[in-house]
């Protein structure tokens, strides 16, 4: 079996996982979207003239929550189905892969809604033909931060404190993708050129890619 | 011992030459005494990239190698990088409050970055504590070493990448926009500083290898016998 059908393989199983259990749509996104009233709300803001603030919110809800949606994933890995996975020859890319096209793909599903909910709850004035560029940041920015929170979750697996600890790793790595994600729109405000953000975007991912994949050797071993 | 003890004396003498550089080049007509913040925050946020370099270099000189030294030289990097970082940052406030009116300055990319790329490396820190086991514990810093760089890039570039209160290096290719006695005073404080991270690495690698001695006689032998004595263990 190749790597790249392997990858598939386990991303498919990953997903079936997320189906039967359904946290992601059923407990952390109306948890997101709570975040996006409370924001509002704490920052004192008419709801309806907190427009401005609508797609930085966004972002910091949708990172830091993905976050949680994408090391879920890794949490979910218990030391026998490691073993198994092992035993049957699986590729420790593959895994990597795999997790991470899992988590991307959930990450997608749960932004495009939590994006939605912001134009409900925000009413911001975007800039014209956002859709485009949006949508390419949004996919850049959910690629990265699955690829980064599969690494953070397979370095912390297994330990007492992983929870904060994953977190704590992400979240400072996470900047670039934040940098890149939220100044996409800026950049279409002012009318300049989004190339340079989705340059940083893209080389962030390419970046966490290559070292995730040519990591994952050690990856797997030190996770034992 | 007797080396890292022969290199803090050199530190502290090259620092001591650089504190009167500083205090004896020019000052800015605006920036006023402030002018001297530059001896401290250039050379303590160069060895903050020196320092974490150097934990990416270890980390995967140990993933490729497997040696425990490349482990021990990562881990004393980060964290003399995220002292001196700390010094950076809290310099960099100093003289942003006196220079912009105020400490922190969401405006300032650089400094915002700066600060971020320390909870980096704290976050690299608490995963060693949090690992009991040597070689899991140098085997997964040694993979968040090899990714944690990928931030030093994004703080260097950030002057660039955002509109931000913090200038662009003054040290470029066609020349330095500083007078001179102001430059050479800086480089020697960085040069100073250098020594001060090599002493300190030496200092700090010299205790590493003294634990790691006495936690592999521990788990060997137990309580049957006792633990070795610091004289016992050879010399840097």
């Amino acid at each position: 079996m190749s790597l790249w059908r392997q990858s598939l393989e386990i991303a498919r199983i990953d997903l079936v996982v997320e189906r039967r259990i359904g946290d992601t749509f059923r407990i952390i996104l109306p948890f997101a979207v709570i975040a996006l009233m409370i924001f509002s709300l704490a920052f004192g803001f008419d709801i309806t003239s907190s427009g401005d603030a609508g797609p930085g919110v966004f972002w910091a809800i949708a990172i830091l929550f993905g976050m949680q949606i994408a090391l879920r994933s890794s949490a979910l890995e218990t030391e026998s189905r490691r073993d198994l996975t092992t035993l049957l020859g699986l590729d420790p890319a593959a895994r990597f892969l795999g997790r991470s096209i899992s988590a991307a793909i959930l990450l997608a599903g749960f932004t495009l809604v939590l994006f939605v909910a912001m134009l409900l709850l925000y009413s911001p004035e975007l800039p014209g033909a956002w859709a485009g560029p949006l949508a390419l940041a949004l996919i850049l920015t959910t690629i990265g931060l699955a690829l980064l929170s599969t690494l953070a979750g397979e370095v912390t697996s297994g330990l007492r404190n992983r929870t904060a600890l994953a977190s704590l790793i992400v979240a400072p790595l996470v900047i670039p993708l934040v940098v890149g994600a939220s100044q996409v729109l800026e950049a279409m405000e002012r009318s300049s050129g989004i190339l340079l953000w989705v340059l940083l975007l893209t080389t962030t991912d390419l970046v966490l890619l290559v070292a995730g994949v040519g990591l994952s050797r050690p990856l797997e071993e030190a996770a034992r | 011992m007797k080396r890292v003890q022969l290199l803090l004396l050199l530190a502290v003498l090259a620092l001591g030459y650089g504190g009167y550089l500083a205090f004896n080049s020019p000052l800015d007509v605006l920036q006023g005494e402030y002018t001297r913040m530059i001896n401290i925050h250039v050379p303590t946020l160069w060895l903050a990239f020196l320092a974490f370099g150097v934990t990416a270099l270890g980390s995967v000189l140990y993933l490729i190698l497997k040696k425990e030294r490349w482990d021990r030289l990562a881990a004393s990097s980060a964290e003399i990088g995220v002292l001196f970082a700390v010094v950076g940052v809290f310099t960099g406030m100093v003289w942003g409050q006196a220079v912009w009116g105020q400490a922190w300055d969401w405006g300032d990319a650089r400094l915002a970055t700066t600060a971020v790329m320390v909870f980096v490396y704290v976050a690299y820190l608490v995963l060693r504590q949090s690992i009991e086991d040597p070689q899991k514990r140098a085997k997964r810093s040694a993979i968040l070493g090899t990714v944690a760089v990928i931030q030093v890039p994004l703080v260097y570039f950030s002057v660039y990448l955002v509109r931000t209160l913090h200038q662009t290096p003054s040290i470029r290719p066609d020349g330095a926009t500083m007078p001179t006695e102001l430059l050479v005073s800086m480089l020697v404080n960085v040069a100073a500083f250098t020594l001060l991270y090599v002493a300190l690495m030496a200092a700090r690698m010299h205790v590493a290898r003294v634990e790691a001695a006495a936690k592999f006689s521990e788990q060997i032998a137990g309580d049957t016998v006792s633990p070795p004595r610091l004289s016992e263990i050879q010399d840097v």
